[in-house]
């Protein structure tokens, strides 16, 4: 690739010499071409690996940054554009603030969600799949539900107890509230023995965590796409009192 | 901070004592991206953080590709 070194010191200065760069070409025209027509009114937030609160994580973890999200979510909510949104998790688990400050920024958008669990949904995770208005697991997605453990530095006296138990139980009381399984189910999922073998608890696969009412559906991305456009066709006719055709009205 | 993850915790911390090397995060065009610098000016972009499904759908912005960019600190100068 032809790096003219001169020019990217004064670029304001020489535009013609910035102009025989074909990459700053490519963004420029590229740039100028992204134009309304090719905008998505689906808001599609994939929340992959680690979701990072607090603390920057070491660089071998891929992260979802919280920081990110929350401006994300925002913009999603205020954009008129923007009809619906898809989330998509891949995620190991991660930082319990900043899940549950995902979770329930999802659970009170007003536009239509639709989440889909693919590969796995883990621990924090779990309450970020059952945020939306639906669900969706892929059939060989897992859910690992254990419970949480303490780190970082513990002083041994019961009030940390106390405080662990606080943690977890603001964790099952937004999973029962945003999905259908029962908090007794769910505590026997997080506690149960012989399952796991670096842990207590349970991994759920597919078809179990729809089974458990954890999920709405099994499914993957053109179920999770069909239903996100079913329901934001339901809020145009509930908002127009009538149908808009897919694309919205032209402005 | 409560870590409440699948993964072992010795394997998210692994390595928090070193300085390794991260990518950076940059803006062009209003897409927000994780780049590599490979030169002073140029940078191979590592992901696109960005909502929009169809900004991943452009060739030129594709991880690995290499970006021109100006670092903040010129820009800003």
């Amino acid at each position: 690739m032809a790096n003219n070194p001169t020019s990217e010191q004064e670029p304001q200065e020489v535009p013609e010499e910035k102009r025989r760069n074909p990459v700053l070409d490519n963004i420029q025209q590229l740039g100028q071409t992204n134009t309304p027509s090719g905008e998505s009114n689906i808001y599609c937030m994939t929340i992959i690996g680690q979701v990072e609160g607090h603390l920057v994580l070491p660089p071998q973890n891929k992260t979802t940054k919280y920081e990110h999200l929350i401006p994300q979510l925002v913009a999603a909510e205020q954009n008129s554009k923007i009809e619906g949104m898809l989330i998509i998790l891949n995620t190991v688990g991660g930082d319990v603030e900043a899940g549950l400050a995902i979770a329930e920024m999802i659970a009170s958008i007003s536009k239509p969600t639709v989440t889909l669990v693919l590969g796995g949904g883990h621990s924090i995770g779990v309450p970020i799949a059952v945020s939306a208005d639906f669900s969706f697991i892929a059939e060989t997605a897992t859910m690992t539900i254990h419970p949480i453990r303490l780190n970082g530095l513990i002083i041994g006296v019961p009030q940390t107890f106390e405080y662990l138990e606080k943690m977890q139980e603001r964790v099952i009381r937004f999973v029962t509230r945003h999905s259908r399984v029962n908090e007794q189910v769910f505590k026997d999922l997080m506690f149960k023995t012989g399952e796991l073998t670096r842990d207590i608890g349970t991994t759920v696969i597919g078809n179990d965590a729809v089974k458990h009412g954890l999920i709405d559906s099994v499914g993957g991305i053109g179920e999770a796409l069909r239903e996100l456009n079913r329901r934001i066709e339901e809020n145009r006719v509930a908002q127009n009192g009538f149908a808009v055709p897919v694309g919205g009205v032209p402005s | 901070m409560i870590l409440y993850s699948c993964m072992p915790e010795e394997i998210v911390f692994e390595g928090w004592d070193r300085e390794l090397e991260r990518p950076t995060e940059v803006t062009i065009n209003g897409l927000l991206m994780e780049v590599q610098p490979v030169s002073p000016q140029e940078a191979k972009i590592v992901r696109l953080i960005s909502p929009d499904p169809q900004q991943y759908l452009n060739p030129a912005y594709a991880p690995g590709q290499i970006i021109m960019y100006t670092p903040n600190f010129i820009q800003n100068g």
